[in-house]
């Protein structure tokens, strides 16, 4: 499903994010990128969605090299790649179903087909009640289910998670990390960096860890350390 | 993938009711820039229509008697023909009169009416080879006594200064006008960057979830539009409200004697008019076009 050969991503012509990462990721993999702040962690999952381009090797998305994508072709690969966030990225002046809905107008679906899709995965995420609350009326967790939703109501086939539970207690990340497990089981790609502990050794999935832009360890069934 | 019209429009429209001030000033601009290329236009159209005969360099008109005959007609041409002093001569029969007459005055079609080609004089435009006031008029003195010939006139020294005023005050009206259109293009420019970033959210979960550019980039160039042609409107009415002026305050005042030969139709006026449009529409896509392709990159 994803696969990096020999990527090497240098920002501004000195910092090396990523050097010469190599790595294999089947499709319904879950995996964690654990390493420190600056170790590459986000540019790596930025370059999987062409957010960055490497400046050298091959990014292969589904078969593709998306690194020599066209630009106009990169809108198309996103469709297929769900992205939640730290900070949820929820548009506050939207409701909770308006949010999820605005990600399935913006690639053009028709509204009959949003008016069905919308509820279906706000019961999914256990928001069903809150479809019409204000984003800055729901707790964290609560924010972050949102932004899962709308990350995956297109039913993409990889889902990329950047220190999703960074803002939220250990609770309610269990909760959320349920949930990821859950749409990971339904055949979604998961790769998620995280900073946290307790979740990676709970989880017991594959470990890819990062030490200054390179992989110093990539286990199966690994711990945080 | 079909973008979607009431989106576009939805967008378009709470865009321009958030950006109110800078959409106003942006719109304004536009429009007075434009009025001030109508007007010019208008005016050079109307230059043009003037000042029979001055537009070229004919310096000399002689007018034949309506009964002369065509041996007196021939005897002067050929006596023109042979002159050194003349470059080119152009001879207008009474047919070509009368065409001449029905277009320098296709606005009074009851004037027009009661005139027949045989009314008018038959004439010879002349073009010396020296524009020397001397050598011209010493030309026009040895034809006046020519059989048959009614009289010679000369172009007027003093209606060639007022056309030349005219002119230069023309050109530099459209030079105002051409620097308005360029600060448009400036302000439209950062009106949509304002309203870019006003809605960077927005654009930023778009492009995560995979919307095309053109989805993002739509509301942003059809803003920048209707900025052009609601400008484009507003000239439009100004053009026509300077069109009714400029008839009532010189086209129709005996008084200004050469002013009100500047004139020019209704056909001129719907010219200028999609000139207006034609231009505001350049100018707002130019503006948006400009700020869609520096802010909303992939």
């Amino acid at each position: 499903m994803i696969k990096l050969e020999n990527v090497t991503k240098v920002y501004k012509g000195e910092m090396v994010a990523l050097r010469e990462a190599s790595v294999d990721i089947d499709k319904g993999e879950f995996v964690f990128l654990v390493g420190p702040s600056g170790s590459g962690k986000s540019t790596f999952l930025r370059l999987l969605n062409r957010e960055e381009r490497p400046e050298q090797g091959k990014i292969f998305v589904a078969g593709k090299d998306i690194a020599e994508l066209p630009g106009y072709k990169v809108p198309y690969l996103r469709r297929n790649i769900g992205s939640i966030f730290q900070d949820f990225k929820l548009l506050p002046s939207k409701t909770v179903s308006e949010n999820v809905a605005f990600a399935l107008e913006a690639i053009g679906r028709p509204r009959s087909a949003i008016r069905e899709a919308v509820p279906q995965i706000l019961d999914l995420v256990g928001l069903g009640k809150k479809a019409n609350n204000m984003p800055d009326e729901l707790s964290g967790g609560e924010q972050q289910r949102v932004s899962i939703a709308r990350a995956f109501v297109n039913r993409p086939l990889i889902l990329l998670a950047d220190e999703p539970t960074g803002n939220l207690d250990p609770a309610t990340s269990v909760g959320i990390m349920k949930l990821l497990d859950r749409i990971n089981r339904t055949g979604t790609t998961v790769v998620m960096a995280t900073h946290d502990r307790g979740i990676v050794d709970t989880m017991r999935r594959r470990v890819i860890e990062l030490d200054r832009g390179r992989i110093v360890r990539d286990q199966a069934r690994g711990v945080y350390e | 993938m079909a973008v979607r019209l009431d989106y576009v429009l939805k967008e378009t429209g709470s865009n321009l009711a958030r950006n109110f001030t800078l959409t106003f000033a942006a719109i304004l601009t536009v429009a007075v820039s434009l009025a001030l290329v109508a007007a010019s236009f208008l005016i050079g159209q109307g230059i043009n229509n003037s000042f029979l005969g001055l537009r070229s360099d004919v310096q000399l008109f002689i007018y034949m008697n309506p009964g002369a005959t065509a041996d007196q007609i021939q005897s002067v041409k050929k006596e023109l023909d042979r002159s050194a002093q003349v470059k080119e001569v152009d001879f207008y029969d009474q047919e070509r009169s009368f065409e001449e007459f029905k277009r320098l005055f296709k606005e009074q079609p009851d004037l027009v009416a009661t005139i027949t080609p045989a009314d008018l004089p038959q004439s010879f435009r002349i073009k010396p080879t020296s524009s020397d006031a001397d050598v011209v008029s010493a030309l026009g003195d040895s034809l006046k006594s020519k059989e048959g010939v009614l009289r010679v006139e000369y172009a007027a020294e003093y209606a060639r200064q007022v056309q030349r005023s005219v002119r230069t005050l023309n050109t530099w009206v459209l030079i105002v006008g051409a620097v308005l259109i360029g600060a448009s293009v400036l302000l439209i420019f950062n009106t949509i960057r304002t309203a870019v970033f006003a809605r960077r959210r927005e654009i930023e979960v778009m492009r995560l979830v995979g919307a095309s550019n053109w989805f993002i980039r739509l509301p942003f160039v059809v803003e920048g539009l209707v900025h052009g042609l609601l400008g484009a409107l507003l000239a439009a009415l100004g053009a026509w409200g300077f069109d009714a002026l400029w008839k009532r305050n010189f086209v129709n005042q005996v008084a200004f004697e050469l002013l009100n030969q500047i004139r020019w139709d209704s056909g001129q006026l719907w010219q200028a008019i999609a000139i207006i449009f034609a231009v505001g529409a350049l100018t707002g896509a130019v503006g948006s076009g400009i700020a869609v392709s520096r802010f909303l990159r992939i």
